[in-house]
């Protein structure tokens, strides 16, 4: 392997956790008052605390439908967005775009479903002491949702750098792109082994990273 | 903090779960509401507390009427008032002392108010080397205790106990009770007692009423509903814990089986009734069984017997010791 291609993986490597890093940020921001609001205005039986059957089956259905679009096809989609917002449709910074907006819906799902583990009772009690609603959302359900939160996240990070992987194959860059490029394209088996493997190392280390923070969190209670 | 309820209705689908309660429950005294699952007691507390609004009727605290009120007021309302439940419901991503400052930080108290306060309520519960500890690593008991704390934080006029010793065990149940009783009296709070354990009236509250299918049956002072249960209900729940009694606290020197149970309540009788009954109409009294049983705070005495004699004897017997004002209960053979 020349220093070359050594420069390329690391380089690839680098771009793939600009990518993963962003969209986890932006699909966060996106996805967190989304999951909050599908928690909150579910029905009271599902543990809202404001329902708005309406509302919440409006954002529901966005949520389902943006998540059963398959990958590539949303990225496509999306291109023209990624052109408003960042001026091109090729690249890392490109391909933060559809990732964010992809990973949004999932993340709205696994927020709402960790907060409707939250023991009810709590909540309950939470409202009996005159807690108002922004009160409990932040004081009481997400507090005590953490460490389900912490997994859900971890979750969402593992599955954008499978998500950005496959973003190389359109342009994206990053360690899919040089897979892709390299060794599929030209046949450079050891170029795509070795960029497997670093994808592999980076989901073990997210994975353990998260379920270490999890476990610790659990354990403090 | 007295509170009045109005012909209060809560209906589920056609679940009458509350139906037609009106009920006075008087301040600064430990009122207990009790029926089986199913009476409708969850509800009826939902509705006092203000955590669900009634189809119809009215609840009044001093005089003031309270369902009605808009949310933002009833939110505030809420915060003068404390609630302890079976399950504990305190937060597990809280310490104890963190349980106990919640309802403060939502009044927006300042910090060292807070941090004053807990160590105090941590005290009077008796938990006070255990403020840091994670709410994981207390018994069943201190959980409670420090829900009370919590719910003693802002310092409320009312306290709702739902069902608050259902998921103790004996010994820690009396601890709890003697607890709430001793808050109560130092703090002059209305405490509202939900429960299934005819014990936990016995020792702990002032009044009771009887909830059945959504509707009291039966209210009164705790003393006089040991006495003279009125109704089915009542009585259910009586028989019960007189099984248990008999296995604790009365003492039994013959295991055949009795027809009376004689009642002795306070102190009404200074005489030697046994000894005059058995004189004036020549019966004889065998006593097979006697105990004290403790209701709230009074002593309730219990003989169980059997009095043999002619039939028309035998009854004047039992009017006479009514007319002492000995409960006398039969025994259906």
């Amino acid at each position: 392997m020349t220093p070359q291609i050594i420069r390329l993986i690391w380089q690839s490597t680098l771009e793939t956790l600009t990518m993963v890093a962003f969209s986890t940020i932006f699909s966060m921001i996106l996805g967190l008052p989304l999951g909050i609001l599908l928690c909150v205005t579910s029905p009271y039986s599902q543990g809202g605390i404001k329902p708005r059957p309406i509302l919440n089956e409006i954002i529901g259905r966005i949520v389902n439908i943006l998540r059963s679009f398959p990958f590539l096809i949303l990225m496509i989609v999306l291109f023209p967005l990624a052109r408003i917002i960042v001026g091109t449709t090729i690249g890392t910074k490109a391909t933060i775009v559809p990732l964010s907006i992809a990973a949004a819906p999932f993340v709205a799902r696994i927020i709402e479903s960790s907060l409707k583990e939250v023991d009810p009772g709590v909540v309950q009690a939470a409202r009996t002491m005159g807690s108002t609603n922004s009160q409990i959302i932040f004081k009481v359900l997400l507090p005590e949702a953490m460490p389900s939160l912490v997994s859900g996240i971890t979750l969402t990070i593992i599955n954008l750098i499978g998500y950005s992987a496959m973003a190389g194959a359109i342009g994206g860059g990053g360690l899919g792109d040089l897979a892709i490029r390299y060794g599929f394209q030209r046949f450079r088996t050891d170029v795509m082994f070795v960029a497997v493997v670093i994808i592999l190392i980076l989901v073990e280390i997210i994975q353990f990273t998260g379920n270490k923070i999890s476990a610790h969190m659990m354990a403090k209670r | 903090m007295q509170i009045r309820l109005e012909n209060l209705v809560r209906t589920y689908g056609n679940v009458h779960a509350v139906d037609g309660v009106s009920l006075s429950i008087p301040s600064n005294r430990i009122f207990g509401i009790i029926g089986l699952s199913g009476a409708g007691k969850s509800t009826l507390v939902r509705l006092i507390s203000l955590l669900e609004k009634p189809d119809s009727g009215e609840v009044y605290y001093d005089d003031a009427r309270v369902d009605n009120m808009a949310e933002k007021d009833i939110i505030l309302r809420r915060r003068h008032i404390g609630m302890i439940f079976q399950n504990f419901n305190l937060f597990s991503s809280r310490t104890a002392g963190q349980n106990v400052a919640y309802p403060m930080e939502i009044c927006k108290y300042p910090k060292e108010e807070i941090q004053a306060r807990v160590h105090e309520l941590m005290g009077i519960v008796g938990l006070e080397d255990r403020i840091d500890a994670p709410i994981s690593t207390l018994s069943g008991g201190q959980k409670q205790r420090v829900a009370i704390a919590r719910a003693l934080a802002c310092k409320p006029d009312i306290l709702f106990c739902d069902e608050a010793t259902s998921a103790l065990d004996p010994k820690t149940t009396k601890a709890i009770l003697a607890l709430i009783k001793d808050i109560q009296k130092k703090m002059n709070l209305t405490v509202v007692m939900i429960t299934h354990q005819m014990e936990v009236v016995r020792d702990a509250c002032d009044q009771v009423a009887v909830l059945s299918d959504g509707k009291i049956v039966e209210q009164g002072d705790v003393k006089e509903i040991f006495a003279h249960p009125k109704t089915e209900v009542s009585k259910e729940f009586l028989s019960h814990l007189s099984s248990n009694a008999k296995d604790s606290e009365m003492i039994r020197w013959s295991e055949s089986p009795a027809r009376y149970t004689l009642k002795f309540i306070n102190d009404k009788v200074d005489v030697p009734v046994i000894s005059k009954v058995i004189r004036e109409y020549n019966v004889d009294i065998n006593i097979l069984g006697a105990g004290v049983q403790q209701v709230s705070d009074e002593k309730i005495g219990t003989m169980v017997v059997d009095i043999t004699g002619s039939a028309d004897m035998t009854e004047k017997a039992i009017n006479a010791f009514r007319e002492y004002g000995i409960e006398v209960e039969e025994e259906k053979a």
